[in-house]
């Protein structure tokens, strides 16, 4: 069966692996308890009619009865199993005994929520070998998670520092464990959880920059490891740590790239990228390969390095025709996304392609910008909020999020779950006087920090369905951090230098 | 005390620890300690870069105890090559492993090195026809299968109706349409839809899987896809978009994404845009209401202002 294994093709397999072990059954479940007070208890079905809730247009049955088909196949099979298994949730006719807010809405958990996400980062058992080459991404996840919620992470700012310093190789970059070939997605996660808790002195820029240029490619695109896959996650984590740190873009002299005659890390990515892009409208991880959500905010993010969104996005991508892909990703009934046509709705996905729109929206030409700004966005805020809130908590003790109800919680869900509400419930703009490269200076690409954000506006969480406790923090949209993580890391490297 | 430790054929290696970083770190996994062993000997073989049998074996172990260590996939590679080992006794290893393993994706890459090496792919087609009876959608199998035929010249090995069965199977299966875009149109200096023969071909292929389900994104997006490839207008697809979707019977839309299709061939008609507008209320009210917001966006970029209600039509 194709159904709930969407997740499994997303940031980095290895870990998704490893993020879905199967936990032991908890034993303090009490998901339909009707002991909670904050809830109407849940009367079971057989008991009285449904109650009546405000079901938006998008879950009315007559919306969902639109298009009978003939032809059932093994996709619609398991669409329809996951539509029926959220359903009940997205209508309240089951809270699961989740507190409720003023709008009917389940709150969202944020106490449990950052225990849970504290608890991934505690001692954990023997099988979660199968994540002993991830255990970089279980750092950034659970510290930027707990700081989506407005935790406190500096805290583990020495603890992070000792655990990290293994893992670093000699020749630079960071690999899932000690003893570890350094990878650009263990590297990405560790340089992003340091810059959450402002720790990054514990990099040897130098040896980073050489590093790199070893799996910069001909092409334009970087492998994810000497010898590894070349693919768009490398671009993307390759880019951010290189702007995070501000390391040169000359690529170092010992660079194989440079047999090729390219000279900087930035050179042919550009159009590496945008081969990326397939005629469906989407981004794949590589040329000639399927569409995947995931993939697209790798490419919109690591343009949104390279210079101004709405000058290097239009400048390698058909926007137009990636915006209507987006949009199309959006699922009925569910309200989340799913990160290829005809796949299931995913709770990672509120990330991977949600904040798509904050980055895609910087890119259309001015008209539009004065249209996001002014009126929804072009996509469905509500929709997804609503998915969030109702499909996507885990209900009893344990807190955290999963991809859908028939799942468990993990770091990877938690994370990208709260950075997706975030977009959802937050404004970001572009600042376009800003410069895009500190010329006269260090020659650091700071496009990406030329972002700002401002909350969403009390009249906008009501039109949410969200009270105050329900709303996030604001995140970056190029890097997935607090922004004022962002900022000290901007600060701490602004003079250059190896 | 262990596999290693006690047998006289690693006595020479002393085994490297983990080294966890200090008294407390994060995210400690109390690894068993059979795993810590074969680690630990493995960091001490790759300190001293050793590629030997003993080596390949060792890696065989951790491999199944944590298919998902890509360091050791990286080192194995190496070491196969480093003795020259027989390549089709590892495809053989690495076709249970991947059975066993189903979402495992680093014995993708792997299998890639190998058979690259080896330099001839027989049965490799056949093998990845299985992979996909379990997923039909799995995303490096299908990566590697593209590789595959780029690499060997399979394009006219059958692939076209590979995509044919497949699609039989699961008309919404969109990896296998972007198999057959690829096998279409991937070849370097291949014409594609650009050959008015090819294109009749594939424009009626997608249409016949349109006639079985209407309301599936994958063959609109090809039929899209074909037009632009070729600089061919939209409007060639009115006829297809209008059987399933006219303004004339708002009442009868059979899908969505013909309705879309629809809006944007009017949109480029002279005069259209009125009607185009029309077609994206009907999304945005009745038809497709999640994406109301972008649907007003594309109604805002024709200049055409805010959405209306469309159930006056439709009544």
């Amino acid at each position: 069966m194709a159904s709930q294994q969407d997740g499994d093709d997303t940031l980095d397999e290895l870990l998704k692996d490893g993020a879905r072990i199967e936990e032991l059954p908890d034993e303090d479940e009490d998901n339909n308890s009707a002991t909670e007070m904050n809830g109407p208890p849940f009367p079971g079905k057989h008991l009285q009619p449904k109650r009546k809730h405000d079901v938006p247009p998008w879950m009315n049955s007559a919306t969902l009865g639109l298009f009978h088909e003939d032809s059932q196949t093994p996709s619609t099979e398991a669409l329809a199993k996951t539509a029926a298994e959220c359903l009940p949730f997205l209508t309240l006719e089951d809270t699961q005994g989740l507190p409720l807010n003023s709008h009917g809405l389940p709150h969202l958990r944020r106490k449990p929520h950052a225990d849970f996400l504290r608890g991934c980062l505690g001692d954990l058992p023997a099988p979660y070998a199968a994540m002993d080459a991830s255990r970089p991404w279980l750092f950034y996840w659970c510290i930027a998670g707990q700081s989506f919620l407005d935790e406190d992470v500096s805290e583990y700012k020495d603890r992070l520092i000792e655990t990290v310093r293994p893992l670093q190789n000699p020749g630079g970059g960071f690999g899932g464990g000690h003893g570890q070939y350094s990878h650009c997605a263990c590297t990405y996660a560790t340089v992003l959880a340091l810059t959450a808790v402002d720790g990054l002195e514990v990099v040897d820029r130098k040896a980073m920059w050489h590093w790199l240029g070893t799996v910069k490619q001909a092409d334009g695109g970087f492998r994810m490891a000497i010898g590894a896959e070349e693919d768009i996650r490398g671009a993307y984590c390759a880019m951010t740590v290189i702007t995070l740190l501000n390391l040169p873009l000359e690529l170092p002299p010992d660079s194989p790239a440079r047999k090729a005659g390219l000279q900087s890390f930035t050179d042919s990515l550009g159009n590496w990228i945008g081969r990326c892009q397939s005629y469906e409208g989407g981004i794949a991880g590589a040329p000639n390969n399927e569409v995947h959500g995931a993939y697209a905010f790798c490419a919109l993010a690591c343009l949104s390095i390279l210079d101004a969104p709405h000058v290097s996005i239009p400048a390698f991508l058909d926007v137009a025709l990636l915006t209507r892909w987006l949009a199309s990703m959006q699922t009925t009934p569910e309200g989340g996304f799913a990160g290829r046509p005809n796949k299931l709705v995913d709770a990672c996905y509120s990330h991977w392609v949600g904040a798509c729109f904050t980055l895609i929206e910087a890119a259309l030409p001015t008209p539009a910008d004065k249209y996001t700004t002014a009126k929804e966005g072009m996509w469905n805020k509500a929709a997804l909020v609503r998915y969030l809130l109702t499909c996507g908590q885990q209900p009893g003790k344990k807190g955290g999020m999963r991809d859908k109800p028939s799942t468990r919680p993990d770091g990877y869900h938690t994370c990208y779950s709260l950075s997706g509400l975030s977009a959802a419930q937050h404004h970001h703009h572009y600042d376009t006087q800003g410069s895009t490269r500190d010329d006269g200076g260090s020659g650091r690409l700071l496009a990406a920090f030329n972002w700002r954000a401002e909350r969403g506006t009390a009249e906008e969480m009501k039109a949410l369905n969200v009270d105050e406790e329900d709303v996030v923090e604001l995140v970056h949209p190029v890097f997935v951090l607090r922004f004022e993580a962002v900022e000290a890391a901007r600060k701490r490297f602004e003079g250059g230098g190896l | 005390m262990g596999k290693y430790a006690d047998d006289p054929a690693w006595s020479d290696l002393t085994p490297l620890p983990t080294d966890e970083g200090g008294s407390h770190p994060l995210a400690q996994i109390a690894y068993s300690a059979d795993y810590e062993e074969t680690m630990s000997y493995l960091r001490a073989l790759m300190a001293a870069n050793e590629f030997s049998p003993r080596a390949l074996d060792l890696t065989e172990d951790l491999i199944d105890m944590n298919p998902a260590h890509y360091t050791v996939w990286l080192y194995r590679a190496q070491c196969l090559f480093a003795l020259n080992s027989d390549l089709h006794e590892e495809l053989e290893w690495l076709n249970e492993t991947a059975l066993a393993h189903q979402k495992n994706y680093q014995i993708w890459h792997h299998r890639n090195l190998v058979v690259d090496k080896l330099g001839e792919c027989g049965g490799e087609t056949e093998f990845v026809a299985r992979m996909f009876e379990k997923d039909a959608k799995n995303y490096h199998v299908w990566s590697y299968r593209q590789w595959l035929v780029k690499r060997f010249d399979l394009w006219e090995a059958g692939e076209l109706e590979f995509t044919e069965r497949m699609l039989g199977e699961d008309v919404r299966n969109n990896s296998a349409w972007n198999h057959r875009w690829f096998v279409v149109n991937g070849r370097a200096g291949a014409a594609g839809v650009g050959d008015p023969e090819v294109r009749a071909r594939e424009v009626g292929f997608a249409e016949e899987a349109i006639g079985k389900v209407a309301q599936n994104q994958s063959p609109w997006n090809y039929l899209r896809g074909i037009m632009r490839r070729c600089g061919k207008p939209l409007a060639e697809l009115k006829g297809i978009a209008e059987q399933y979707a006219s303004l004339d019977r708002p009442d009868a839309v059979r899908s969505s994404f013909a309705l879309d299709l629809l809006a944007d061939i009017l949109a480029e008609e002279e005069d259209g845009k009125e009607q185009a507008g029309r077609a994206l209320d009907l999304l945005a009210s009745r038809y497709d209401p999640i994406r109301k917001n972008y649907w007003a966006y594309r109604k805002d970029q024709l200049g055409l202002g805010e959405l209306k209600q469309a159930v006056a039509d439709v009544a």
